[in-house]
Formats: structure tokens, sequence, C-alpha cells
């Protein structure tokens, strides 16, 4: 009797045990320490054959998540691939190794409006990964007065159908846009002007979720959010009646990018990962594992009319976008605000 | 007979002998994994919760209080009051739903109780995630229960489950429920058979013979149900997030996100976890100290 | 006693329903035809074929197994050890031992994780498997020592000393007579600890390297993409092998038992 758990035990071990845990010496190799999910793993694959260089792929699911892991100093990671406020913060630190580009030469093949951007301005450390965007996703059956901004979603009529994500410094970034301010002017002033306006927003809110704002939509329980342009792509994939719309009164575009910290065991390797990724077929790849925005021009001249009709990809017109940039100290009274007016309500 | 019900910790009461050599050898083990992996680490973040905020997260190691005076913040107490009565609740729902269930596998015959034991166990080598958008699947508005509730004529139409604090309750009492069963049975189990005949057929009734005599018994393991569910329960904010749509913070929302949030404000989230520690470390302490006087 | 015990049975079986039912409905998923796994569209058995596919999540699996088997036969050690010794022997502050016992309990996830974490550094032990399962020992071994405490809590003191009377060593009676009244509270505090270790998440992000990802990193870093109904099949086809297990082995054990008492009694 007793020996049924043991005996379920010792299987479950030696069916594991068996396959063996200790990690070959490799002569060479990088550490590839990214976002879960964002790098194909054909992708990878592709690399190592091409050029003998296996790469470890470590993941993480926050740029603080990874900036945590980096600082402790446990491992030496050969590159990364933070968004553009953290890249800013590295590059503050002197963290970063700069690339040298004419190792990179399919650096090319990225888009202007996504080089020497404020967070990296010399366009010395970091190699553009995807763009994406954050703004309002609408099931059409659902709401039909138009949506065009912020003030539109947060309505009254709309109290306790709306997904928001759960960060507060995108919340707070919302607000400062309807009275005209740019994501990063986060002094006492901004956030004393845009308290009230929060304090009137939340109230209506049903979800805050950063993870999987998809789930509250897809399922009813939430007619409109907003939301990651990765999120509402997905929806748009599942049901065409969810429709994205960029805030008419601006938006935030992040951008993830790839770097190689300063300490990095093998910046060659790094570097010629940065050049294989950046070539337009295999760059074609990663778009077609997930619908962001490519910043790669060479490569987008390769996707499926489908996939650039995509509005959450690539959204129409000339829409107002604006990157984070680091705010150090300023995102302790962010969270704070947040923090209480969730409290109350 | 009579069990104090903090006798989990140790049962001091029962005669005990000086430490001999081969007791502090076999000891020894157990008392160098404290100091290595639990007293280590709680003093780092000790240190840390009264440095300055890194830049990158981290510390800057200059001394400040200003941690603590935030921590005393009327925000974050209600936070922890708050998360303190959810915890509270969900451990008394596991205790009334669990203990009958724990008593049922201890007196069932002793070739089925561990495969029941198991039975209660298993759906929890699932993915905690997978579980809980399953009840995501159940609770929201068009999902099993309304469509249930709708067809049997029990509601007109659809009732708000999921999104309240009640999804949270349920989410938190589903996810510990077993973290009561398991201890409890174990109390259960060794209650002597002849006794507990007696008890039912001498009292006045099954109720009777529960509370004066068999709850009695096992009460080291409803303490250790207890423990094992209260304290966990405090801490975990996933189920919040999921069910509860992340609308008012428990107190380990607010310290998960000093560290993976955009505040990345790691001396405060030590200091929010240190004195969480602090006061829980003291409230087991003094219970074991009464206890031990009254022994 | 018989009303009481049928009702007994009745809850038991009302609380297996409320244990069971996001399992169905998890299993049932596993054959949605929809890859967001959120509305359900048709039936389908590819995301059994996905699962051979998926190198990744079968490798984090095995890695998840690894790590809570180590795990659970640690903390069973320590924590039965420790258990008996402390309600045995007086031990020097033995209540401030019991107490650091308990606060792997009461910190957070993230606060342990990320002070393990420092702490590895500070002693350099290279992230991977070891750093993962002390850490994991660390937080579920004090669920053994509660279980098999509650169990020694009210032990009839003249049990080891009989035992020692008849001529047991202090070791062969702890063996003989104290491991097996134990047992109960040994195997539901394995249980306990084995389930901890297999689903923990933030701890094990902070503690593991690129080469031992577990399946819950693996399943939590695909939350962003839709958590696919491959999730579902493998968390299907483990809970089911581990079932199909559990009942053959109770099944030869009785068959061996009866075969036994047939033998005696011829």
């Amino acid at each position: 009797m007793k020996r049924t758990l043991f005996f379920v035990a010792l299987v479950l071990a030696a069916t594991v045990a068996s396959t063996g845990h200790t990690k070959q010496a490799e002569p060479k190799e990088i550490n590839l320490f990214a976002w879960s999910e964002y790098v194909p793993q054909g992708v990878i694959d592709g690399f190592t054959a091409e050029t003998g260089i296996h790469v470890n792929y470590e993941t993480f699911a926050s740029n603080e998540e990874m900036l945590a892991k980096l600082v402790s100093g446990a491992q030496k990671y050969d590159l990364l691939q933070p968004s553009e406020y953290t890249v800013e913060a590295l590059i503050k630190e002197g963290r970063l190794y700069p690339v040298d580009w004419s190792k990179v030469p399919n650096f090319k093949n990225i888009g202007k409006e996504f080089k020497n951007l404020p967070h990296d301005p010399e366009q010395k450390y970091s190699v553009p990964w995807m763009a994406g965007s954050v703004g309002i996703v609408v099931n059409s059956e659902k709401v039909t007065d138009p949506v065009k901004g912020f003030n539109d979603v947060f309505q009254p009529k709309y109290s306790g159908r709306i997904v928001v994500l759960d960060d507060a410094r995108e919340i707070v970034s919302w607000a400062l846009a309807t009275v005209g301010k740019g994501p990063n002017d986060v002094g006492p002033q901004s956030l004393e002007q845009v308290k009230p306006i929060l304090t009137r927003w939340l109230p209506m809110v049903k979800v805050y979720d950063s993870d999987s704002p998809k789930t509250a939509l897809l399922n009813g329980d939430v007619d409109l959010g907003v939301v990651w342009s990765g999120e509402a792509a997905l929806l748009y994939v599942e049901d065409k009646k969810f429709q994205y719309v960029l805030p008419a009164e601006g938006a935030h575009q992040f951008l993830d990018s790839l770097v190689i910290p300063k300490d990095a065991p093998n910046p060659d390797g790094a570097m010629a990962f940065m050049n294989y990724i950046l070539r337009p077929e295999i760059s074609k790849l990663i778009s077609a594992d997930f619908p962001y925005t490519n910043p790669n021009l060479e490569a987008r001249k390769l996707l499926s009319p489908k996939e650039l009709a995509n509005p959450a990809s690539y959204p129409p017109g000339n829409p107002k976008l604006s990157g984070f940039l680091d705010i150090g100290d300023l995102a302790v009274p962010i969270d704070k605000l947040i923090t209480d007016l969730k409290a109350k309500g | 007979m009579r069990q104090d019900l903090t006798s989990f910790d140790g049962g001091t009461a029962l005669r005990q002998r000086p430490a001999s050599a081969m007791a502090w050898l076999l000891m020894s083990p157990l008392f160098v994994w404290v100091l290595a992996f639990v007293v280590a680490p709680t003093l780092i973040m000790l240190v840390y919760s009264v440095c300055e905020r890194g830049t990158l997260g981290g510390v800057v190691f200059r001394f400040t209080w200003a941690n603590y005076a935030a921590v005393l913040d009327p925000t974050y107490l209600n936070i922890l009051v708050r998360s303190v009565l959810f915890s509270m609740v969900t451990t008394l729902a596991c205790l009334v739903m669990g203990y009958p269930v724990a008593f049922y596998i201890g007196r069932a015959p002793e070739a089925r109780r561990n495969l029941l034991l198991m039975l209660v166990m298993i759906p929890f080598w699932t993915s905690f995630l997978i579980r809980t958008y399953a009840w995501v699947t159940i609770l929201k508005s068009k999902g099993l229960l309304n469509s249930l509730l709708l067809q049997v004529g029990m509601i007109s139409q659809p009732f708000e489950m999921l999104y309240t604090p009640g999804a949270v309750i349920l989410g938190l009492v589903y996810t510990f429920l077993p973290f009561m069963i398991l201890p409890i049975y174990t109390s259960v189990e060794k209650l002597d058979n002849a006794l507990v005949e007696a008890a039912f057929d001498l009292g006045a009734g099954p109720l009777r013979a529960f509370s004066k005599v068999i709850v009695p018994m096992t009460s080291p393991g409803i303490a250790a149900g207890i423990l094992l569910v209260f304290v966990p329960a405090l801490g975990l904010y996933a189920v919040n997030d999921i069910l509860g749509g992340g609308k008012v913070d428990m107190i380990g929302n607010i310290i998960e996100n000093q560290f993976k949030g955009s505040a990345r404000n790691w001396p405060f989230g030590a200091a929010l976890g240190m004195t969480l520690v602090v006061a829980f470390a003291a409230a087991l302490w003094y219970t074991g100290r009464r206890q031990n006087r009254a022994a | 006693m018989k009303r009481v015990n049928t009702m007994l049975g009745a809850w038991t079986a009302a609380m297996m329903v409320f244990l069971y039912l996001p399992i169905a409905i998890l299993i049932g998923f596993s054959f949605n035809t929809s890859r967001l796994n959120i509305v359900w569209q048709g039936f389908t058995l590819d995301w059994y074929a996905a699962i051979w596919r998926d190198a990744v999540l079968v490798k984090s699996l095995e890695n998840s197994l690894y790590i809570a088997s180590v795990t659970t036969v640690i903390s069973v050690v320590l924590g039965t050890a420790g258990a008996w010794l402390l309600y045995r022997y007086r031990f020097p502050g033995a209540r401030l031992w019991q107490t650091l016992i308990f606060v792997p309990m009461l910190v957070p996830e993230v606060i342990m994780g990320v002070s393990l974490l420092i702490f590895f550094v500070v002693v350099h032990l290279e992230l991977g498997f070891t750093s993962i399962i002390i850490s994991h020992v660390t937080f579920c071994f004090p669920f053994v020592l509660v279980a098999v405490q509650a169990r020694l809590a009210g032990l009839d003191p003249a049990l080891e000393e009989a035992a020692m009377d008849l001529g047991a060593t202090p070791a062969g009676a702890f063996r003989r007579v104290l491991v097996p009244y134990l047992m109960p509270s040994i195997i539901a505090g394995a249980l306990m600890a084995f389930t901890l270790s297999l689903d923990e998440l933030i701890v094990t992000y902070f503690t593991a390297s690129a080469g031992t990802r577990t399946l819950p990193l693996e399943i939590f870093g695909r939350v962003k993409k839709g958590l696919d109904p491959t999730l579902n099949a493998i968390s299907t086809v483990f809970i089911l092998f581990t079932a199909v297990l559990v009942v053959a082995t109770e099944f030869l054990k009785r068959r061996n038992a009866s075969l036994v008492s047939r033998q005696q009694q011829s």
C-alpha cells in the first residue's frame, strides 16, 4: 500500500534520470536572454546549422525580471532583448557593448523611422527586433459608436465593460495623452494634473490584465479595452469583429531590440546572430511567428498581403507614436498613485 | 488527553530527552540547511530593506528607514488587512469543506486510503495557469455555470461571478483544499476504531460526537492544516489577478510589483516582505509560548 | 455510524466533483480546434500530435519531474527526521528553529527567489538543477515537517519505549515502529512537496538557467501568444499516465496479496 506512491516516484525519477542532464561545454556558444516565445526555434536552429554556434535561449516575461537576473551577475549573457526604455537605462549605466556595424552589414534593412530613436540616439548599441503599440481594441458587435481615443473608451456607458493593461506607467501615460502631454512627462505636476482623470477612469475598469487581456474580450466579459497590439492582432485573427484603433491623442510605441552586455563572453557570436536575424528571409520567419510590426523593410516585402492587412500589426494612416524613456525614481510615485486609486475603487 | 490547537509545533508537552551527540549529528543537516538557505537569504533581504533603490533594480547601499516609513502608509495597511481577511475566509472554507473528506478518507478501508489521497492530489499535477483559466471558463458570464443555472431556471439572466471577490475566494479555496485535507487525514487515520464507534453509539447524535470527541482528538491535524493554508494563501496573488481581474491588490501583488513591475523598487518590496514575515513569525512564536505555558 | 458514513461519502464525492470540474474542462479543451483555448469550436486530436513535435515542451516536463522527484526525496528525509528529533529531544533554542523553519512558507515567492539568487551568486553556485532543487526543498520540507509533527502530537511514548525494551536499537525502533506509524503523514507530506515543486513558477525563474527550464516557466511564457491546447494535451497525458500507474500498482499488489493469502491457506 505505502509502496504505491514510492513506486510512482521511482518510475518518474527513473524516466527522467535516464535522459541525462549534464551540459556539454561547447567551445562556440552564445547565451541569449530574450522574451519567451519571441525567438522562433527555427531561427535558432538555422543559425546554429549555418555557423556552428550553439544558442542557449533563456527567457523572461518582463524587462524588470530580466534586469533582476542581469544585475545579480549570476550569469553572463551575450545578447539581451530589452524594450526601448530599458535599452536607455542600460546605456546610461554603461552596461552595453557598442556594436561594430561592419560586422552587422544587414542593419541597412532597418527602416529609418526605427533608427536613431531617443533611447539610442547615436544608434551605437541596439538592433531593432520588433515594434508594437498600445492601443484600443473594440468589439464592434457590442460597441457601435465610433471610438477614436482614450476619452471615447472611458465613458460612463462603458463602465464595467473595459479591460486595461495592469501596468501603472502605461495607464498614467494614457491620461497624460488626453491632456496633450507625452508619456515621459511624468513630473509631480503632471501626476497632479492626471489624478482627477484617473480617479474618474479607474472605477470603470472591470479587468486589469497585462498577461492575456484577450481572454476577457474573447469571453465577452468586456467589450473594449486598451491592450498590446500583439493581443489585438491575435484577437483579429480569431474574429474580425475585434478592431484595433490607435488613440488619436497619441500612443506608446514600444520597440524591442537586441543589445550586447559589456561583459559578454562572445560579442562576435552575438553580432553574427544580429546580422543573421536581419536577413529578410529570416526576419520574415519572426514576423510569421508573432504579429508585431517588423522594422525590417526588406522583410516586409516578403510578407503576405493578409499579414500586412492586419491593422494591429501595420496600423494605417500616420498615428502619433512615441517611445518610453527611462524615468528613474519617478516610477515610484506613479506606482503609488495607481495603487492608491485602485485601493479606493 | 486534551490537545491544544497549537500543539502541532513540536508537541513539547511530552517527555523530551536532552539532545545527545547523536541527535545533534542527525539534526545538523536540517540546521545547516536552515542557516544557509533560510537565514542567510532572509538577512540579505533585511539589509536590502534599509537601503536605497538602485537604478536597474537592486539596491544602493546607503542606509535609510524610508522604506519602512512607506510601509506604514494607510493604503498598504488596508491592503494587508484585506489580504489577511481573504486568507482567513479561505482557511475557514477549506476547513469546513475539507474536514469531512479527510475524515472519510482516514476511516476508509486501509487498502483504499492512499488511492483516495492520490485522487485528491492528482488535479494539482496540472498547470496552475491552465487550471485557473478553466475556472474562468466555468465562471464567465456565458460560462458553464451560468448556462446551467439559466437552463434549470434558477436565474433569468447571467449572474456576474467572474472578476468578483467571491471568485477569488473560490480560486483560493480550490488551490488550498488539499493542503487542509492531507494533514487532517494524518490525524484522523490514527484514531482508534473502537473509540470512534463508541463516540457515535453513546453520544447524543453525530454532531455532538464530532464536536466533543473527534475534533479535539484530531486538533493537531486541524492546526497543521490551518497553518499550511493560511500562511501560503496570504502571499498568493496570481488567483487574484486571473479570477479577480486584478481590481483590488493583495499584499502579494504589491510586493511582486516592486521587483517585477516598472517601479523596480527592491528595497520597498523587501521592507514589505520583512514586515509580513516578522509579524507572522511573532504570531507563531507567541502562540507557541502560550501553549508551552498551558502545558 | 453507518448513516454518518454515507453522508461523509456523499460529501467526499461532492468535493471530488469540485476538484475535478476544472480538470474535466482542461481535458475537454485539449480536443478543441480553437488555438486560443477560450471558446469551444470543434473536435480534433491535433494537439496530441503536436506534443511530439514540441521537443522544448517535453524537455521542460522532464526537467520538472526530475526536480520534483529529487525535491520530494530530500524534503521527506529532512522533514521527517527534523520533526522526530525536535519532538524527541530538547535542543537549545528549539522554538527559534521551529519558527525559522516556517519562514519559507511566510516569505512571498518573489522575495524568496531574488534573495536565493543573490545568495547563490555570493557563494558562487552556478544556476542549474542544483540551485532549483535547493530552493524547492527550502519551501517544500516545512510542509512535510508540519504533517509529521501533526501525527507525532499525542503519540503514546510507550510505543517507542516498548520497542526499545524488546531489545531494538534506537535506529531499529525508529525504523520498525515509528516509520510505519508515521507513514500516512510521510505520504501526505511527500504528496504536498511533489505537488508544490511541480507547479512552482516564480522561485524557479530566479534560480533556473537556460538549460533547466521547467514546465511552469514554459507555460507561463506562452500566455502572451495564447495558451494553446498542446498544454492541455500534455497535462492530460501526464495525469492519465499517473492515474493508470497508480491503479495498476494497486491492482498488482492486491493480486499478490491474495496469492500470498491463498498460499498460506493451502
